[in-house]
């Protein structure tokens, strides 16, 4: 018998083996979409497919806001006819803020449907899961949705480009503000226990230490994000007697605070993080969210008329998002870059044209971003922030932008 | 001292809608001895339903509330009528791990059907006006939150202990076999355990809301600190649920103020475990006993 199925093999050594490779050839060569298109992963002759992992589920689930923004915002961009005749695809995949989901999604956008490049992707930790894989796999990344910090000193960043702020430097800046224009002499910090938190603690920390003696930080309160009980929080930072509180947290955290702080009767200079600038804060905290201070990264709607284009570009097809501005917005404000690198690298596109081409935007005015920079080494692209205040429910501005310093 | 008493009011406060979340998880398990893993989300969507009829529908507060309390003890009547009652012979713990099955279908569909943003519940009470007793501060939503859960707990406390309908409930708990036996229709009387504990739990939800805003996984940790209390008040004691809900309140107050804000559950938790090694019952649950 052995025989035999020696002699077999020998017979399938000639024709027959041969048969076999080409078979699989021309297999893997439909699989992949013929010789036509494999030129660049994730861009046919008549579209380009991009991805993102978000949470729809669970209790980070309004943050999906952000994708759902931006694939509203393609919607408009793909019935002006694309870009260079493509239309736009955006792949969106439900991690339930959850990191092995990520990754998982993140594989299959990358090794199953092939994208050309990633934008957004929510949370530090989700984004870290995936970080090597998508670096080893030379993805395209347009604005990962995490502190821009964690890039700083991070050597792959060839394929990354960013227009997030920096939780550090924006801390350091509300911090600043506190104490030299509100004369606060002691800080007290409300923070999520986690790495967003943290850097926003760090941020308020240096601030502090670089005042020279003219203010302490007196209290630095962490909460769990399942928390939903801060009376004691609130009596914590009422005990520190601080003068200025700056949160780091999330809207359902940061109006629960302000509501407690109102509660017990303290009132101290309010100042958050842009995550909680969205004019929802002024329904869901009401009252006591008057007077605070946030930061924020584009206009906010109904101070700029492009900025009021683009919310009623996205919700006209989707009338769900007018309850989540801020966040619908900041999923176009992702995703903008990337549309204009599109344009810029032309009807041939490669990746390595789409980088090049992005390395071109130097002080690019975007729909809600303004002077984007990126260049050979430079994949920073923000480099301001400003502040406003919270008025009569709106957020009116208080400064002008006010720049921090470029580091990758 | 001032500060010391202004913890433990907030503690009260916050350990009384424990309490009710408890007490909807030990009323159900006491008749069917069934663990409800939905119990959080069939309070969220009675918080829900609520709010559409306040803010959609513009009902009065009060009919508004009802008409939550009545969707969520609608949807928890009907989970037993069309799902439990058809695996009455599985064994209980079958039975509550289809509670959990549940608890992913209503999380889902509130998640559709209201939307995954963040609702500030309107409310009569407000969270900002405050009373002052000495150094005492004491907002009109904590007391009057504290006040309904209270009448809610007592007026459980009369229909479990004075009503036909209660004793029924407590035929059931104590014999099954016996009570049916007796002529006690017992699938009226579980689909009305299942409703009043979804009832409840909606009212601790509709408490809640004002305080932590309203989405449909806003009571998943309420749920999990309620359901702690029923552990450690006793999982088949009403009373016991009540003590476990303003002690565990009480004590994750104190534990933030005077040693850690970001131990404070883990910290409680662990009496919670010191407790039960000590009394595995509860605090005022009944003795397990083993025939042999």
């Amino acid at each position: 018998m052995l025989g035999r199925g020696g002699d077999a093999h020998r017979a399938m050594g000639g024709a027959g083996w041969r048969a076999v490779w080409v078979a699989a050839v021309a297999l893997a060569a439909l699989l992949t979409g013929g010789p036509a298109h494999a030129a660049e992963r994730g861009v046919s002759a008549n579209e380009v497919v991009i991805g993102t992992s978000t949470p729809l589920s669970g209790p980070a689930a309004p943050w999906g806001a952000t994708a759902l923004g931006a694939e509203a915002y393609l919607a408009h961009i793909n019935d002006q006819g694309g870009i260079h005749g493509r239309r736009i695809r955006l792949e969106i995949r439900d991690d339930a803020y959850l990191p092995p989901r990520a990754v998982a999604n993140v594989r299959e956008l990358v090794d199953r449907v092939g994208v050309f490049a990633l934008v957004g992707l929510i949370g530090t930790a989700n984004a870290l899961a995936v970080r090597d894989y998508v670096v080893a796999n030379q993805v395209l990344w347009i604005t990962p949705a995490i502190d821009a910090q964690v890039w700083v000193g991070y050597p792959h960043t060839r394929h990354l480009f960013v227009t997030y702020p920096n939780y550090l430097q924006e801390a350091i800046i509300l911090g600043r503000y506190a104490i030299d224009e509100l004369g606060a002499r002691s800080l007290a910090v409300f923070y999520q226990n986690d790495d967003y938190g943290k850097t926003g603690l760090a941020g308020v920390q240096q601030a502090v230490e670089a005042s020279g003696g003219q203010a302490r930080l007196v209290a630095a309160v962490p909460y769990e994000l399942t928390e939903t009980d801060l009376s004691g929080h609130a009596l914590r930072l009422r005990q520190s007697g601080a003068e200025a509180l700056v949160l780091y947290a999330t809207p359902r955290h940061g109006a629960m605070i302000a509501a407690e702080i109102a509660k017990i009767g303290y009132r101290p200079h309010r100042l958050a993080t842009f995550t909680l600038a969205d004019p929802v804060m002024a329904t869901l905290a009401g009252p006591a969210w008057e007077g605070t201070i946030v930061a924020g990264f584009f206009d906010f709607p109904g101070t700029n008329p492009k900025v009021d284009r683009v919310l009623s570009i996205i919700t006209e097809r989707r009338p769900d998002l007018a309850a989540t501005p801020f966040n619908a917005l900041a999923g176009v404000a992702f995703l903008e870059p990337l549309l204009e690198g599109l344009r810029r690298a032309g009807p041939d596109l490669t990746r390595e044209r789409f980088v090049q081409a992005m390395e071109t935007l130097q002080g690019w005015d975007g729909e809600l971003l303004q002077g984007v920079t990126f260049g050979p080494g430079r994949r920073q692209g923000l480099q301001a922030i400003f502040l406003a205040q919270y008025r009569n429910g709106q957020p009116v501005r208080l400064t002008d932008w006010i720049p921090y310093p470029v580091e990758f | 001292m001032d500060l010391l008493l202004q913890y433990a009011v907030n503690g009260l406060a916050t350990g009384s809608l424990y309490a009710l979340v408890a007490l909807g998880i030990v009323v159900l398990y006491r008749t069917a001895r069934v663990l409800n893993f939905a119990h959080g989300d069939l309070a969220a969507l009675g918080t829900l339903v609520a709010y559409t009829a306040l803010t959609g529908v513009r009902l009065p507060f009060s009919l508004a509330a009802m008409t939550g309390l009545a969707g969520a003890a609608a949807v928890g009547a009907l989970f037993y009528a069309g799902v439990v009652r058809h695996a009455r012979e599985a064994a209980p713990l079958s039975q509550s791990i289809m509670t959990m099955g549940l608890a992913l279908l209503l999380g889902g569909l509130a998640a559709v059907g209201w939307g995954t943003d963040i609702k500030a519940m309107p409310f009569p009470l407000s969270a900002t006006a405050v009373w002052r007793l000495g150094g005492l501060v004491v907002s009109q939503l904590h007391a009057g939150a504290t006040a309904v859960a209270a009448v809610l707990m007592a007026g459980l406390y009369l229909l479990v202990q004075h009503t036909r309908w209660g004793l029924l409930m407590r035929a059931l708990s104590e014999n099954p076999v016996a009570a049916r036996l007796l002529g006690v229709r017992s699938d009226r009387i579980l689909a009305a355990t299942w409703a009043l504990s979804a009832a409840l739990g909606a009212a601790a939800g509709l408490l809640l809301a004002p305080a932590t805003l309203v989405d449909p996984f806003f009571m998943l940790n309420p749920f999990l600190k309620g359901f702690a209390a029923a552990v450690m008040g006793g999982l088949d004691s009403p009373p016991g649920a009540v003590v476990g809900g303003v002690v565990l309140g009480v004590l994750e107050s104190l534990l933030a103020g005077y040693v850690s804000v970001a131990f404070k559950s883990t910290l409680a938790f662990l009496l919670i475990v010191m407790v039960l090694m000590a009394r595995p019952e509860g605090l005022l649950g009944r003795e397990f006993q083993r025939r042999v």
